[in-house]
């Protein structure tokens, strides 16, 4: 399981499109306020002379960004914090909103738990004692589908 | 397949047997008795009686065909309470009052899995009084009880296998399961496209439940599934499948379908439970504090 990152933060993010792009990674997995909106980083900065390179490679660290975005309401905020790994690997996400009212309700649909690409494991590899899952869905279901497959085939 | 393990592997074999078009199993440390066996087959007959969509002498049914008052039996008072929490939590999203809309789509008696041209409205909420045990409807609506309702029949029949004195046992009914054996139990939660992979594991302690939902496999023409979004009547599109480890196996179903429209945190922060789902784009969602590890 993906730890929640607890280290403090050292870096600020060296790039608006980098700014952007995490933005839309995070809200995206939220809510259809969520891709309706425009993010557009409101505010960057570097800290202690780190230099951010243009040319594809990464320095490993906990970043930051403030992201703004307009809603009919008016102008909301999110703060983006990522964990970058040297090879460019996002390997953590946090997103804090900061609203309130109903755009704070939008935004804590951003702000959804644990969330990364689902890999998976063989299930016979498993030491497990049951399955959960729609393989075992109802037999009626079932058995209906079946026919129309073969309705379908005749 | 899952191989035995500690916490199932007991001297007598499960029990296995059909009820609510589905297949369960009852592991317990003894036999379960011919009295037990017989007192959860009526129990399962009374609550199909009561609640199937799927039969025309059902209670159901009588609401079905116009409206009017019934009175029914004590099992609707938490499962209509949990719908007014589900539809309140997700905006109008979860009701019982699909019943019609999915039927019309294909979803019905006799699984015509055919939408009808012109498939009827989901009615509102204010369509029905709930005043335990009356209630009172101004239009025939037909009655869903799907997000939760196998949840509720596990918990009753292992209530009932207690009553008989059937100690540390586990119902699961096809993947919706209590826990009331000893130890953690260790649950695979099947990936909605390919039923050799976890998407992760779940290890629910004792006196917990567990229930998923997966929209992939009840699906028919036209990307129709049985979760619909009672404010569109259209079903849901961008989560697949859910998982929720919760108290009673009533609020993990009727759960993991709020998990439809709900994200994890939220869910669990409002429900006391815990939550995974797969959205359709491929990413998984759990809350901080679910109990197993999820293959990422």
């Amino acid at each position: 399981m993906a730890p929640r990152t607890t280290s403090p933060l050292t870096k600020t993010v060296l790039a608006a499109g980098a700014g952007t792009a995490l933005l839309l990674t995070a809200a995206c997995g939220g809510s259809e306020e969520a891709s309706t909106s425009t993010p557009a980083p409101s505010q960057q900065s570097q800290d202690s002379g780190d230099s951010g390179s243009a040319s594809g490679s990464y320095k490993a660290g906990d970043y930051t960004a403030k992201g703004s975005y307009s809603r009919p309401s008016g102008t909301s905020s999110v703060e983006v914090e990522v964990k970058l790994e040297a090879d460019g690997t996002i390997s953590d996400v946090t997103v804090t909103p900061e609203a309130n009212g109903t755009s704070l309700q939008y935004q804590q649909k951003f702000v959804s738990g644990i969330k990364a690409e689902v890999v998976g494991k063989k299930i016979d590899d498993l030491d497990v004692s049951k399955v959960s899952g729609s393989s075992l869905t109802s037999q009626g279901f079932n058995q209906a589908i079946d026919e129309i497959k073969g309705d379908a085939a005749a | 397949m899952p191989r035995p393990d500690p916490v199932l592997a007991g001297p007598v074999a499960p029990w296995r047997f059909d009820a609510i078009g589905t297949a369960w199993t009852v592991d317990a440390v003894d036999e379960v008795d011919a009295h037990a066996r017989a007192a959860v087959a009526d129990l399962v007959a009374r609550f199909d009686r009561t609640w199937s969509r799927f039969r025309d002498d059902s209670l159901v049914a009588e609401v079905a065909a116009a409206p009017g008052t019934w009175e029914l039996p004590a099992e609707a008072e938490p499962l209509l309470a949990l719908y007014g929490r589900l539809h309140a939590i997700t905006a109008g999203a979860v009701s019982p009052l699909v019943g019609r809309r999915l039927a019309d789509l294909g979803y019905g008696s006799g699984y015509a899995l055919r939408p009808v041209a012109d498939p009827a409205h989901v009615p509102a909420w204010s369509s029905i009084t709930w005043s335990p045990p009356l209630l009172t409807t101004t239009e025939p609506v037909v009655l869903d009880v799907g997000a939760a309702g196998k949840g509720l029949l596990v918990d009753l029949v292992a209530a009932e296998l207690a009553h008989h004195g059937v100690p540390g046992v586990v119902v699961d009914a096809s993947g919706d399961l209590r826990h009331d054996g000893s130890g953690p139990l260790r649950v695979a939660l099947e990936h909605p496209h390919d039923p050799t992979l976890a998407v992760g594991v779940a290890d629910l302690p004792p006196g917990r439940s567990l229930a998923g939902s997966a929209v992939n496999r009840r699906a028919w023409a036209d990307d129709l599934h049985h979760v619909l979004d009672a404010r569109t009547g259209r079903p849901t599109r961008d989560v697949v499948a859910s998982w929720v480890v919760a108290d009673s196996c009533l609020l993990a179903d009727g759960a993991a379908t709020a998990a439809f429209f709900v994200p994890p945190d939220e869910l669990a922060a409002t429900l006391g439970v815990e939550v995974v789902r797969l959205r359709a784009d491929g990413r998984l969602e759990w809350s901080p504090g679910f109990p197993g590890e999820m293959f990422t």
